[in-house]
């Protein structure tokens, strides 16, 4: 993983994947202080709604050119088993939850979390997969 | 996600997606017939709630051994990366209805809905996958 961390692909990765998060803080700030502060509707309001969103959609595409753009043939595969894992425990954790909403009235969970979750499942699998390659 | 073949790695996968499939249907007429006629309270309500999640999670399990077992490197490749348009795909439209939902109270998606949707996603990546190695 050491040599994949300083590729140049993964420096790219870095840059832009700061910015993009920069990006999405300043979107949300925005997002929320606009409708703190004034009465938006229509079209508007929509805009400003999907604007946090934006930024994301910018880190998945970020993320596609890292893996595009990265050289190094086993730390590409690396990332590629990470995010497979990591779409496992979301899609069970997302329906577990899902079922537990519709039959059982848990409280409900914000779509737009599924994002962040599935990026901390990516992470415990680049945990394990770093210990079970060392 | 498979169709019709030989290869023996993809039968088994039609085999046990087929019986996971079929528990996930009976699993959930069950709960809705139970929570509808003798709505449960308290362990059973959340056990019966998780019962038609299970054979989802299941369904991840058996997609998971499919990678593991598939032998020939191009349709395990084509598979991971219709896989990753999937997810690619599942947290755009959960992030920018999560925000919709959030700041203009569009209607509410429902959290087990996104299993679903991500295999939409597979399914349409998969087949640009295809046209692109046609």
């Amino acid at each position: 993983m050491k040599s994949g961390r300083k590729s140049s692909a993964f420096r790219r990765y870095k840059t832009r994947s700061v910015t993009t998060m920069l990006l999405y803080v300043l979107s949300l700030a925005i997002t929320s202080i606009g409708f703190d502060h004034f009465r938006l509707t229509g079209l508007a309001a929509y805009l400003l709604a999907i604007l946090p969103a934006l930024p994301i959609l910018v880190a998945m595409v970020v993320v596609g050119l890292y893996l595009a753009e990265e050289k190094d043939e086993f730390v590409r595969s690396f990332w590629l088993e990470a995010m497979l894992w990591g779409i496992g425990p979301t899609m069970a954790l997302t329906t577990v939850w899902g079922s537990l909403t519709k039959f059982a009235h848990l409280w409900g969970m914000d779509l737009f979390l599924v994002y962040p979750i599935y990026c901390v499942f990516v992470f415990i699998a680049t945990a394990v997969l770093k210990r079970k390659y060392r | 996600m498979i169709c019709s073949t030989n290869n023996p790695a993809i039968k088994r996968y039609n085999y046990r997606a087929a019986v996971v499939m079929t528990l996930y249907v009976v699993f959930l007429l069950l709960a809705v017939w139970v929570f509808k006629l003798h709505p449960p309270t308290g362990v059973a309500a959340y056990a019966l709630a998780v019962l038609p999640s299970l054979p989802i999670v299941g369904m991840l399990v058996v997609a998971g051994l499919y990678l593991a077992e598939e032998k020939d490197e191009f349709i395990r490749n084509t598979q991971v990366q219709a896989m990753l348009g999937g997810i690619g795909g599942t947290l755009a439209v959960t992030s920018v209805w999560g925000f919709l939902e959030n700041f203009v109270h569009v209607p509410h998606m429902d959290l087990y809905l996104v299993f679903p949707l991500f295999w939409v996603f597979v399914g349409v990546s998969m087949f640009v996958v295809k046209l692109r190695y046609r």
